[in-house]
């Protein structure tokens, strides 16, 4: 199955601009109006906004008056320097995204349905949501003058670019008929930076004190510091990795770390920890959890693979820690994290039986936590917390048809953002219900609320670890369905995009057994009695 | 702002009672028709802990395939499902979910294991979707607690009760002796220390295991060297079947023969024999029991369990397993005949709390349903084995000791169990 990965989406990005338009390098500095070329029925705008943000808009002449306004996912605000893993070698770029990935299939699905398509690049990268979403109000501005005949706009956009349609829609709620959230961010800011600071701070507590992680300098200082971070981590990881079987700590590990391993406690069962204290899915692409190669069917899963998962997925996580939290601070003046009050034991309590043997047992897991107890915290800025809030603002409140989808076993937009907004949003229903039958008692007519909420899954398949004649797991097999990092396949993204089209245009969803039928097409569920775990940090 | 700050609890509770007023009075259940019932358990059938244990479903499915040859329950016919979980937690709960969602069964019943059904509570959502978790197999504490676990009904009394009753025995028996203890390193384990803790039992040398520890090559070798070095007069074995096995094997192989006592979980002697553990070595061996021994015909329930066993479960040898099994099957079919025709999951929950502790059942331990408390059996005997490996009963006779999870104390039970149904068959 076709997916569209990260490491693909950037490189097929500017292949497919130039494949479709050819001409993403000639776009006007800063044009008032779009300059638009017609190839094979398809007429190609570009432009920019006045805030400097390229954009792209597609349409055919059989153009139906809805437009889906794509919002692309993170992309790091700082060139990445060769040899980091994922990263390594790019370079900041604003190329319009106007689908996903600029994938070519899921452009010619939407354009042969009558859809326009549009997108920008943004002016800026990394954590950019307030930007974009005013580079997005502008260009639908622009395109609806382009095309009078516009009546719908879909916002949609995956991973970050769901904090970017998602507050789009909360704040100009007129603008937006309709939003599509791939792999969604939503959630509150304090989840997030919870998430990604638990882990990176467990990580350095154990595997390497010289990992900065928070409180990075201003400036080319505060970059360079980030570069060494990326550096150290990934040297941490590659030690972790090559220490999975002998338990053997990185020889950049911390005092503490060291005297763990003197107690013969794995390093392996020290990541696990930081993988469940900070909420890393225990399934990654690769590890399933739940085999084990022969003659180990029973001990893999339950001794090695949890660490080998969270090892999988820590290369995100780690990578967009530094990225995130160093920009984060940078626009917020001081330390984002703070997690003074937080309790790793609290944290790990209901897991300490289901991995007790990854874990070393309980008297690994006190050790482990009495370490993490015994190490000074990080403290926030106020301030700066408070501000970080106003960079990433969502409610979650859904005031229009809105379509998710969650992979359950993501390790960097976790389940647990989808599920926040399917708890926010039963709230949010049941209060409306409340309102409605209330009014009733005056008026006499009822008028029931409309569920504005489809929440799609990809579920983690239940076995799919490939093992090597070795016996160890082959992390170069295909990835798991329902793991990794928004891997979506064109027919999903299509189908995603026409459901909210529809619902756009009709002002609702259809039945539960058409949504249910449509999404089981593409692989899909539409399971409402599935339940991801919630972010650790909101219990 | 958080909007969820927003939405007054009155309004959501006035949300959710308009559901309900709105709900049909009687909403078909999730496996349930008009002539079959599905349950479904997930066990380990193979891997580490399998042996002994997968014996269990079998059993089940013995005992309910008997009742549905005379009829069924209320006119319905049972069908369990069974799902190889392996003892593997993050395997349990995937194999729940596919009981749950894709075999749609209307009630798990018999699951086995603390941390298995933990995460299944946990990771299925049995309580927020209502579905019942019958008779586990687990005595951890924790289940009994209604709060935490709304949906789930312990069977086998609690490991703390356990360990207050061989507390109990020690402290008559051993008194000054100096004694050890291999427990499983998880809830199972600890709920024991808590309750050797009340017993004001302190151990010379303790052991823990991490759950599928002991399948690791020399690892419960280790375990007997350590024991050597100690010296203990008196050794606990808390643990499943498996590392109980592997304990005695090794003892066996290093002609260490301290005193043994043996927890029910890894007590089965029949498993313990089938993994290399020679019955004569279980001679003299101290074994708790909350049913009556599979070797005692005289029972009337075990009379009828072995007749089950030989027509529906062919060429499997009665043992402990199978009747901890038929057992489950037992209660499972006395609760939904009390759930009466319209059988919902709501309606079978408050079947087992309004009348559970009356049902008709093998144990020779009260049982302690009731709106407020989800604890099934609530003591033990105390038997000896003998040279073949038979549990027999201390004195010749069962004499029950009752207690609770808490700080109640271990008292000698007055229970009278009411007599079996006739047939066997749902009264």
């Amino acid at each position: 199955m076709k997916t569209i990965s990260i490491k693909k989406r950037l490189v097929a990005l500017a292949a497919t601009a130039a494949l479709v338009a050819g001409v993403t390098t000639s776009v006007p500095a800063q044009a008032a109006d779009p300059a638009c070329t017609t190839a094979a029925s398809v007429t190609t705008c570009v432009g920019t906004t006045s805030d400097t943000a390229p954009y792209m808009f597609l349409t055919t002449p059989a153009f139906n008056g809805t437009v889906l306004v794509w919002s692309h996912g993170l992309r790091p605000n700082v060139d990445i320097p060769a040899g980091i893993p994922s990263y390594g070698g790019y370079k900041v770029t604003n190329t319009p995204e106007p689908a996903p990935g600029g994938d070519a299939k899921v452009i010619a699905a939407l354009l042969g349905a009558g859809y326009g398509i549009a997108g920008s690049g943004f002016s800026r990268q990394g954590v950019n949501v307030q930007q974009a979403v005013a580079t997005n109000v502008e260009l639908i501005g622009v395109f609806k003058k382009q095309y009078p005949t516009t009546k719908k706009v879909v916002a949609w956009g995956a991973s970050l670019g769901t904090l970017i349609s998602q507050t789009l829609a909360e704040k100009n709620p007129t603008l937006v008929d309709a939003v599509a959230l791939m792999c969604p961010a939503t959630a509150p800011t304090e989840a997030l930076t919870s998430y990604f600071g638990d882990f990176m701070w467990g990580f350095k507590t154990f595997f390497d004190p010289s990992i900065k992680g928070f409180g990075y300098s201003a400036g080319q200082a505060g970059y360079a510091e980030a570069m060494g971070d990326l550096v150290k981590f990934f040297t941490a990881l590659a030690k972790l990795q090559a220490g999975l079987v002998s338990g053997a700590w990185p020889d950049t590990s911390s005092a503490a770390g060291k005297a763990l391993e003197a107690k013969m406690i794995p390093s392996r069962s020290a990541l696990t920890l930081i993988g469940l204290m900070a909420g890393v899915p225990m399934r990654s692409e690769h590890i399933d959890g739940t085999s084990g190669p022969v003659g180990s069917e029973q001990l893999f899963p339950l001794a090695i693979a949890p660490a080998v998962a969270v090892l999988e997925n820590a290369g995100t996580v780690g990578l967009a820690e530094i990225l995130l939290m160093s920009d984060a601070e940078a626009q917020s003046g001081g330390i984002v994290f703070d997690n003074t009050k937080t309790d790793y034991a609290a944290r790990v309590d209901a897991d300490r039986d289901v991995y007790t043997f990854a874990l070393s047992g309980n008297d690994a897991i006190n050790g482990m936590l009495g370490v993490l107890a015994a190490t000074p915290k990080v403290t926030g800025s106020a301030a700066a917390i408070a501000k970080a809030k106003t960079l990433l603002s969502i409610t979650g409140t859904v005031k229009h048809p809105t379509v998710m989808v969650t992979t359950e076993s993501d390790q960097f937009t976790v389940a647990g953002a989808g599920q926040w907004m399917i708890d926010g949003y039963a709230t949010q229903f049941a209060a409306e219900k409340a309102a409605a039958q209330k009014a009733y008692g005056k008026t006499k007519t009822y008028k029931a609320p409309v569920n504005n909420l489809v929440a799609l899954w990809d579920k983690t398949a239940t076995s799919y670890t490939k093992f090597t004649a070795a016996g160890t797991p082959d992390l170069t097999a295909t990835a798991g369905k329902g793991a990794g990092h928004c891997k979506f396949t064109p027919d999903q993204y299509v189908a995603v995009a026409k459901m909210a089209a529809n619902a756009a245009n009709t002002g609702k969803f259809p039945s539960g057994g058409a949504v249910s039928t449509a999404a089981r097409k593409v692989g899909l569920s539409a399971d409402n009695k599935f339940r991801a775990p919630s972010f650790k940090s909101l219990g | 702002m958080n909007r969820r700050k927003l939405i007054p609890a009155s309004a959501v509770i006035a949300a959710a009672s308009l559901l309900l007023s709105a709900a049909p009075a009687q909403a078909a259940e999730q496996g349930v028709t008009a002539s079959s019932i599905k349950l479904g358990i997930t066990v380990p059938m193979t891997g580490i802990a399998s042996p002994g244990y997968n014996k269990i479903p079998g059993a089940m499915k013995a005992y309910f395939d008997y009742v549905n040859a005379n009829g069924g329950v209320n006119g319905r016919k049972i069908n369990l499902v069974v799902k190889d979980d392996q003892y593997i937690p993050t395997l349990a709960v995937a194999k729940a979910n596919e009981l749950i969602l894709k075999d749609k069964v209307f009630a798990l019943v018999g699951t086995l294991g603390t941390a298995s059904n933990k995460a299944i509570a946990r990771s299925a959502q049995l309580s927020a979707r209502g579905i019942p978790a019958l008779f586990v197999n687990t005595g951890f504490s924790g289940f009994a607690d209604k709060k935490a676990y709304p949906t789930t009904f312990s069977l086998l009394p609690s490991y703390q009760m356990e360990a207050k009753v061989i507390g109990k025995y020690l402290d008559e028996n051993f008194k000054g002796k100096k004694v050890g203890l291999i427990y499983q390193d998880d809830d199972f384990g600890l709920d024991a220390l808590n309750g050797f803790k009340q017993a004001k039992i302190e151990f010379d040398i303790k052991i823990p295991y991490a759950s599928g520890s002991q399948a690791v090559a020399g690892v419960a070798g280790t375990w007997i060297t350590k024991l050597q070095a100690a010296k203990p007069d008196v050794v606990v074995l808390f643990g499943v079947s498996s590392a109980t096995a592997a304990a005695l094997g090794n003892a066996f192989a290093y002609k260490y023969a301290p005193q043994w006592i043996l927890g029910s979980v890894g007590g089965d002697p029949v498993t313990l024999a089938a993994n290399k553990v020679p019955p004569a070595f279980l001679a003299g061996a101290k074994g708790f029991s909350f049913a009556p021994s599979p070797a005692d015909a005289t029972d009337e329930y075990i009379k009828m369990f072995m007749d089950v066993n030989t027509t529906y479960n062919k060429g499997v040898t009665f043992d402990n397993n199978i009747v901890a099994g038929m057992t489950s099957a037992f209660l499972t079919v006395q609760a939904i005949k009390a759930a009466g025709p319209n059988l919902t999951r709501a309606g079978l929950i408050a079947a087992i709390e309004k009348s559970g502790a009356t049902f008709a059942n093998p144990s020779l331990t009260p049982f302690a349903y009731s709106a407020t408390s989800h604890v099934g059996a609530t003591g033990y005997w105390i038997g000896t084995y003998d040279a073949t490996g038979s549990l027999k009963p201390d004195g010749g006779k069962y004499t029950v000791y009752t207690t609770d999870s808490g700080t109640g104390a271990v008292v000698t039970s007055t229970y009278k169990r009411p007599a079996m149904p006739a047939k066997g068959l749902p009264n």
